[in-house]
């Protein structure tokens, strides 16, 4: 089974990552399924970026500019920096969480219909395990059904 | 000052045996494994998710986090958890970035996705520059520290530790491959977590489990008074604080040894799990940090302002195991620093064996089977040759780290690593995904600004010149945005190539879907349970 999913002429595995002739990119790449999976990925990605970056460097700013601030007694010797300090955990896993969250339910499935309306490529579903899709795709008629749930959830 | 720990430590000595025994153990069984190229260099991509995030965690905290972060807070307070901070929030990058992309793009290394649209060889030149000296400061650091943090804590002599440290790294490696490689992270990971945990309990113990009067207690143990608790002790300078913060930030996704680790898992799904997980492990284990640090200093500073530590702080977190067991010359004490010095120890091996697999991937798949033979050997051949690169590569390191000594100044090292990551390779690899102008000039000129920068300005800064021409340590500040302008204007100031330009849609598409992704070897036998080997194609029968 993993024979039959390699390219055509890769035999060799010392070379780079294998090229996929039969599959026309450029189309894939112009395929409103693509932009919609770019502009979901986009929309979370981009303000979440945004959002660390700013608590990120704003926490680290304050640490080399205003010291005195930052060493201010919140309770008994804990202090603002360290609060601040603290919070950038609780931000690095709220926001690696909610990515989670939203690329295993949004993204995978998005991605997933790029490579159905991309044709040579329907068995390449690389996000959620390949070996699962193929696994699904013997599975029979109960497929088509379990998968548009997915796609609307 | 002279060292508490003259004597060969037998209790440390017995653990590191057993931890020894049990990862040789592994490499036999992983050798026994690994036929073929992908499960030399990807573990065959059957790492699961969950294993991918503990083997992450063991790569990426070295001995320069689990003690040289807590010598840095017990030394400097406030300003030790900013390293804390930033090798976390560090993930962040990786997780929106790279993780997924690195898996559906890229085969067994970075050059791997860094050259895929661009004029290979050059590129894949390129990729390895900056591989090899990421990992030659990094390397040399790790080992270095090894030898002298093994001679302090178990009493054995430098270049004895660092020649162990080396051998056990090249069985790993030469034998094992990445499987063996990434079984020694996640035991690793294991024990640096639990070790850690219990180390917290009991300085949260003997505080009377009051986190708040930590602060205090070290505060009033420090001499530098109230300054403890605030920012500026270590940096006083605030722009170098700032480029801290961006070197490491930037330069976690340029690491090329986690971004190999994207390749053992089956699919981008496994890479975003693996580094959540990781994000789990590494964040807790760095908000403990502060009770080995803080604690060092509550707990140890009674005994004078040192409390016994030496100047670099790397034996606060082993010297507050002591007396948190009971003290020097008791049971317990003795027992817990001995179990501290061989997670120390443990913590170097995951470490330098990712260094070592990755620097091996460079020389063998990038330079050797793509350059100089044009993709023209066997698989085979190619193994062969990585098991000679390890080697050399760890033999090279070894010998330098003997030479140079226990004196040679690493400092400044690791952070050195980070930037030249941060510099060189980070920006490279995001515009080679996502900027389709991009093209090979710009990747080989970005990459070469951000190598000379980062360096150039370490080597003309204070931590290596008692006159230096620039009084900043931390160049990530200066050198990130040159390796961006290199690869900018490389790009815009060369000609468009024709070949860049038609296969980005597909490293695009590619990269954002997984459509053509690489694919798992069967992954029959790959899990460690020791069973016998299932006849081929029992499991594919199993699976219609």
């Amino acid at each position: 089974m993993a024979e039959a999913r390699r390219a055509p002429g890769a035999a060799s595995t010392v070379a780079g990552p294998a090229h996929y002739e039969e599959i026309d990119w450029e189309r894939a790449a112009r395929s409103s399924e693509f932009h919609e999976l770019e502009r979901s990925r986009r929309s979370f990605v981009v303000p979440a970026t945004i959002f660390f970056v700013c608590w990120y460097f704003g926490f680290i700013i304050l640490a080399g500019y205003a010291p005195d601030f930052m060493g201010e007694s919140i309770y008994e010797g804990f202090t603002v920096g360290y609060l601040i300090a603290l919070s950038q955990f609780v931000m690095v896993w709220v926001l690696a969480g909610l990515y989670l969250r939203r690329a295993n339910h949004v993204f995978d499935p998005l991605a997933k219909r790029v490579a159905e309306h991309t044709p040579g490529a329907e068995a390449y579903t690389g996000n959620g395990g390949a070996s699962r899709s193929a696994a699904a795709q013997t599975a029979g008629t109960g497929d088509g059904q379990r998968h548009e749930r997915e796609v609307t959830s | 000052m002279t060292i508490p720990l003259a004597d060969v430590n037998v209790e440390a000595l017995s653990i590191f045996a057993v931890i020894v025994a049990i990862t040789l153990g592994i490499t036999y069984w992983a050798s026994q494994r690994t036929k073929d190229a992908t499960t030399f260099w990807a573990a065959g991509r059957g790492i699961t998710g969950a294993q991918n995030g503990f083997a992450i965690a063991g790569d990426y905290m070295s001995a320069a986090s689990f003690l040289g972060i807590a010598g840095l807070i017990f030394l400097f307070g406030f300003d030790g958890f900013l390293y804390s901070v930033g090798f976390l929030v560090a993930f962040l990058v990786v997780l929106f970035l790279l993780a997924e992309r690195m898996r559906n793009s890229g085969k067994f290394t970075m050059a791997d996705v860094l050259s895929f649209r661009l004029n290979e060889r050059p590129a894949r030149v390129a990729a390895a520059l900056g591989t090899l000296s990421v990992v030659a400061f990094y390397l040399i650091a790790q080992m270095v520290g090894a030898g002298a943090l093994i001679n302090e804590l178990v009493g054995i002599d430098f270049s004895l530790a660092v020649i162990a440290t080396g051998a056990f790294m090249l069985v790993y490696v030469v034998f094992g491959g990445m499987l063996a490689t990434t079984w020694v992270q996640i035991i690793k990971a294991v024990l640096l977590m639990a070790a850690t945990v219990v180390l917290s309990l009991f300085v949260l113990g003997k505080i009377g489990w009051n986190p708040v009067d930590l602060f205090n207690r070290a505060e009033a143990q420090s001499d530098d008074g109230a300054a403890y608790l605030e920012p500026g002790l270590r940096f006083d300078n605030p722009i170098d604080t700032i480029s801290l913060g961006l070197g490491l930030v930037l330069g976690t996704a340029g690491l090329p040894h986690i971004l190999m680790r994207f390749f053992t898992v089956p699919d981008a799904k496994a890479a975003r799990t693996s580094v959540v997980w990781a994000v789990g492990l590494i964040g807790a284990f760095y908000v403990m940090t502060t009770f080995l640090g803080f604690g060092a200093r509550a707990l140890l500073g009674e005994a004078g302002a040192t409390g016994g530590v030496d100047e670099a702080g790397n034996l606060a977190a082993p010297l507050l195991a002591q007396e948190v067991g009971g003290g020097d010359g008791t049971v317990g004490g003795d027992a817990f620093l001995a179990i501290i010095a061989a997670v120390a120890f443990a913590t170097i091996l995951a470490v330098v064996a990712g260094l070592v697999i990755s620097a091996s991937g460079a020389v063998a798949h990038d330079v050797w089977s793509n350059v100089v033979r044009k993709g023209h050997d066997s698989e085979h051949e190619e193994v062969y040759v990585a098991r000679i690169a390890a080697f050399m590569i760890g033999a090279i390191a070894i010998v330098i780290a003997v030479i140079g000594g226990s004196d040679l100044n690493v400092s400044y090292m690791v952070g050195l690593a980070f930037a030249v990551a941060a510099s060189a390779n980070f920006p490279a690899l995001i515009l080679a995904l996502t900027w389709k102008r991009f093209n090979t000039t710009g990747a080989v000129t970005g990459v070469l600004c951000g190598v000379i920068s980062s360096i150039g300005l370490v080597l003309v800064g204070p931590d290596v010149r008692s006159d230096p021409l620039i009084e900043l340590t931390q160049p990530a500040i200066i050198s990130v945005p040159l390796g961006f302008l290199g690869c900018i204007l490389g790009t815009l100031l060369s000609k468009e190539e024709g070949k860049a330009e038609r296969q980005f849609e597909e490293l695009h598409v590619r990269a954002e879907t997984g459509i053509g992704a690489e694919q798992p070897v069967d992954s029959a036998g790959l899990t460690p349970r020791p069973r016998r080997k299932v006849p081929a194609g029992a499991t594919t029968t199993l699976r219609t």
